[in-house]
């Protein structure tokens, strides 16, 4: 039953259903039209078949009477001879009208010698003697029927005979009665029998004495007579088409044996011209059945067309419909401006994330944020500039947080971002610093570069509040404050936060403007050989110089710079200034020592940092092969594949490069291979318990030893004791740096001790190389 | 015989080419008037209100009444009446030799139609119809 259902509903679709209607008209209409034109074929077949019989009834009356009156005619003479025996019988009978008429008939006397003694009319020559039938008629009695000789009939007679007999019975001559032979056939009615059909008469001899189609007469055929008339069975049935063997043609003929004469008649009608007809009308069905099979078909195509123009339109109305729904739909919870999320779905996704924070005990923040001063920038711009800003704004916030956050407008220039699974409210205050940042850059708006801020309120789940709304009214609330404390900052709504992110704020925006203000200064660390005890090289470490907050601690600052970025321009003006130093001093005369300079793992994925470190030497004419970059051990190990890169572009430079801080990452010795490294430092906090027990000198040891198989120079960092220095040394490390020997110096004085070092004569040669370590 | 009707066909040639005379078709005084359409209809058989007389089949004045008054000549008329005669529904007309002996048939005859020339017209005849 489904299997049925599914059939017909196939059916019913316009690419089948209307091919199936219109095959099973075109059937339809083509086998009725071929019915009927069999039909009308076998009813023109029946009824030629009956005409023809039709015809030879009446034909057969005719001849009948014509010959019972030429019979009569004879006989009558043949009496009035016999009776009379005078000359003078034709002239007497015609003058009372007893001879049939003139126009056609003539008749003649013959005596016993042939000799033409009266006529009706001039025949022929005086003498018959020579004549077949006379000669018959000389021996028989019956009546003889002339022939033609075979070819157009023309007015060619038959001639009737009779013999005339003397008073004794004894042969006295022939009456001859002499017909046109057109005669017979003059009756040819073409309407009937059209141009093709057959009237005719032959003998029992199977000579045909006259025969007519249409205008043409013709005599003389030889004929089978047997073949020609029917068998007696066959009389009375519709007789078949045959061949006329006289002129090929196809016809339905019929022949009669006259009653009483050697003779026959004959009718036909020609096959093709009574089929013509037929043939006309079977043409004209034929073409209208090909007219309504192109209509038929049109009409189909133009329907199915139809139909499919309706599916197709209906479907398309459907998936309009379909996506007007969709669009409503994203109008709904979207912003139509920027296509952020608007507050709808904001408020149904901060109950989502607060469940989900809820069940995995994690921690979420909505931070509120509100453009500064937008209102005047859209008075004064006008709206278009406006909603670019809005735009673009929009842009940079989706910039700055990761792919589970979100980002949505709230309305007018009000934004908020919802950061879900976070472990620490510090977090937050990243990614506060960061859209400040971020909002703090210029914007481009009808070709002229603005800046504006922004006030942040940030509100934590869930110290701040457990359901929605606690949560973004004390988000709103903490903006707010946010705007009070002056704008273009970020405000927590509980106070802890709020103070050390000050500090950490104020540390930032001082940091923002120490490199413009002049407030770094480079000192310098020796390194030592540990043999010669001789400075090998040194390295460049940075200080910070505030005026208010004093001298800060790099391991305070370096981690702000690194986050906010600012380590990038200020690495750069470490270098700068390292390789300025190094030239510097080299033009004076020292010695030239090489010079390692500290790389952030920011500084190190910097996209420029080949490019910057090109121009750096390039600008200071330094030679690369006394730079020395050092990097972290952990930075190097982070991202193998990209390190190497890196690293190949800086070696390629013709600078060193040193592992600093070695031993504390987890690198093994293949990895470290592939890097094309120079120098190995080794962590201060394998130095430190160097001299206490075995396990931490054993380390240090092979740590070293480490070092020694990658074929590096191998420095120890935070050498401050004598002992460490002896030990170190019996362990076959290269070069020291530490307090006990050197501390980091500024400039001028670490220039002041290397001039020393060039002075003394006393330095060279003394394997301890201790120096004085207050220097 | 023979040279009789030689003799005879010849004259008629002569005849025809001698004069070409005007034909009037004539009728009995006592007949009413007959219109062309109505002598033509009796000449070709197709009725009988009057019986038609011809003169001699193939003479010149016959030749010249059928073609005036039908249009045909007499290969046509001979296959008109053969027709008629032979599917039984009439009979050609008499033929009568001269026009004097047609002026005596259709002068005694009130049912006779015929056609003379003109000039042998008199006044035991009615001239039916003129033919040019």
């Amino acid at each position: 039953m489904e299997a049925l259902h599914r059939r017909v509903g196939r059916i019913a679709e316009p690419q089948i259903l209307f091919p199936l209607i219109a095959v099973v008209l075109l059937a339809a209409m083509w086998v009725a039209t071929v019915g009927i034109i069999r039909l009308k074929h076998t009813e023109a077949e029946h009824d030629a078949a009956v005409l023809s019989r039709e015809l030879l009834g009446t034909y057969e009356a005719q001849v009948v009477r014509v010959l019972r009156e030429i019979d009569q005619t004879l006989n009558l003479v043949k009496f009035w001879h016999e009776r009379n025996s005078t000359q003078g019988a034709l002239s007497e009978l015609k003058d009372r009208g007893l001879l049939p008429p003139d126009l056609v008939f003539s008749v003649s006397i013959a005596d016993r010698d042939g000799t033409v003694v009266e006529s009706t009319r001039q025949l022929g020559g005086d003498s018959v003697a020579d004549q077949d039938y006379f000669r018959k008629q000389r021996d028989g009695s019956a009546i003889l029927v002339g022939k033609l000789p075979q070819g157009a009939t023309g007015d060619g007679k038959l001639l009737f005979s009779k013999r005339l007999n003397g008073p004794s019975g004894d042969f006295d001559g022939v009456v001859m009665v002499a017909v046109d032979a057109a005669f017979f056939v003059s009756g040819y009615d073409a309407a009937k029998l059209g141009e093709h059909g057959v009237l005719g008469i032959l003998g029992t001899d199977g000579i045909v004495r006259v025969r007519r189609s249409g205008e043409s007469m013709f005599s003389g055929d030889a004929l089978d007579y047997a073949s020609v008339l029917p068998k007696p069975d066959d009389a009375d049935a519709e007789p078949p088409v045959s061949r006329s063997s006289w002129d090929g043609v196809w016809r339905w003929s019929t022949a009669r044996e006259i009653y009483g004469f050697p003779l026959a008649i004959l009718v036909g009608l020609a096959q093709e011209e009574q089929l013509a007809a037929v043939r006309r009308d079977a043409f004209v069905y034929l073409s209208w059945a090909a007219a309504g099979s192109v209509g038929i078909i049109l009409l189909m195509a133009v329907l199915g067309r139809m139909s499919w123009q309706l599916a197709q339109s209906r479907l398309r109305e459907s998936e309009s419909k379909l996506e007007h729904a969709r669009r409503v739909e994203y109008l709904a919870y979207h912003d139509g401006l920027t296509g952020l999320p608007n507050r709808s779905m904001f408020s149904k996704l901060l109950a989502q994330r607060i469940s989900e924070a809820r069940r995995y005990n994690k921690q979420l923040a909505v931070a509120f944020l509100d453009l500064d001063r937008f209102k005047q920038i859209n008075d004064t711009l006008g709206h278009e500039a406006g909603d670019q800003l809005l735009v673009e704004v929009a842009a940079r916030l989706q910039g700055c947080v990761r792919a589970s956050d979100t980002v949505a407008r709230l309305g007018g220039d009000e934004f908020v971002v919802l950061l879900p699974e976070i472990e620490d409210g510090k977090q937050a205050v990243v990614v506060a610093q960061k859209i400040l940042a971020v909002i703090g850059k210029a914007f481009t708006l009808i070709g002229h570069e603005f800046r504006v801020t922004a006030s942040i309120g940030i509100s934590l789940y869930p110290q701040d509040g457990e359901d929605e709304q606690t949560l973004t009214k004390n988000a709103d609330i903490a903006m707010y404050q946010a705007k009070a404390e002056g704008k273009n900052n970020f405000q927590f709504y509980s106070e802890k936060l709020n103070a050390n992110s000050l500090e950490r704020l104020t540390l930032e925006s001082s940091l923002r403007h120490a490199l413009e203000r002049n407030e770094f200064r480079l000192y310098y660390q020796a390194k030592r050989d540990i043999r010669s005890g001789r400075i090998a090289g040194m390295e460049a470490l940075l200080r910070w110089e505030h005026p208010d907050l004093g001298t800060v601690a790099p391991m305070q600052f370096i981690p702000v710079a690194e986050d906010t970025g600012l380590i990038v321009p200020i690495g750069k003006w470490v270098l700068k200034t390292a390789c300025l130093q190094s030239a510097a001093w080299q033009n004076e005369g020292l010695p030239p020592l090489s010079v390692a300079v500290n790389m952030t793992a920011r500084q190190f994925s910097d996209e420029y940092l080949l490019q910057d470190l090109a121009s750096i030497l390039k600008d200071t004419g330094m030679n690369p092969q006394l730079l020395e970059i050092e990097l972290s051990e952990s930075l190097l190990i982070h991202d193998v594949e990209t390190t190497l890169r890196i690293l190949t572009g800086i070696k390629s430079l013709g600078v060193r490069i040193a592992v600093d801080d070695f031993g504390t990452g987890y690198s093994s010795l293949a990895t470290l291979q592939r890097f094309p490294l120079d120098t190995v430092k080794i962590d201060r906090s394998f130095i430190g318990d160097l001299v206490g027990p075995s396990e931490d000198s054993a380390l240090a040891d092979a740590v070293i030893a480490m070092g020694k198989s990658l074929s590096l120079t191998v420095v120890a960092q935070g050498v401050e004791t004598k002992e460490q220095a002896e030990f170190l040394r019996t362990h076959a490390c290269d070069e020291l740096q530490g307090f006990y020997f050197n501390r980091p110096l500024p400039a001028y004085q670490f220039a002041q001790l290397m001039r020393a070092q060039t002075a003394d004569i006393s330095y060279v040669g003394t394997r301890a190389g201790l120096l004085n370590p207050q220097l | 015989m023979k040279t009789t009707a030689l003799s005879a066909m010849i004259f008629a040639v002569l005849a025809a080419n001698v004069h070409a005379e005007d034909i009037v078709v004539i009728v009995n005084p006592a007949a009413k008037p007959l219109s062309k359409e109505q002598i033509v209809d009796i000449y070709l058989g197709r009725s009988a209100d009057l019986t038609p007389i011809d003169q001699t089949v193939g003479s010149s004045i016959y030749v010249q009444f059928y073609k005036k008054a039908t249009g045909r000549d007499a290969a046509q008329m001979k296959a008109i009446w053969s027709r008629i005669l032979f599917t039984g529904r009439g009979q050609p007309p008499k033929q009568l030799p001269d026009s004097a002996a047609v002026k005596k048939s259709v002068a005694a005859n009130p049912n006779a139609v015929g056609y003379i020339e003109k000039s042998a017209v008199d006044a035991t005849v009615k001239v039916a119809l003129p033919l040019d």
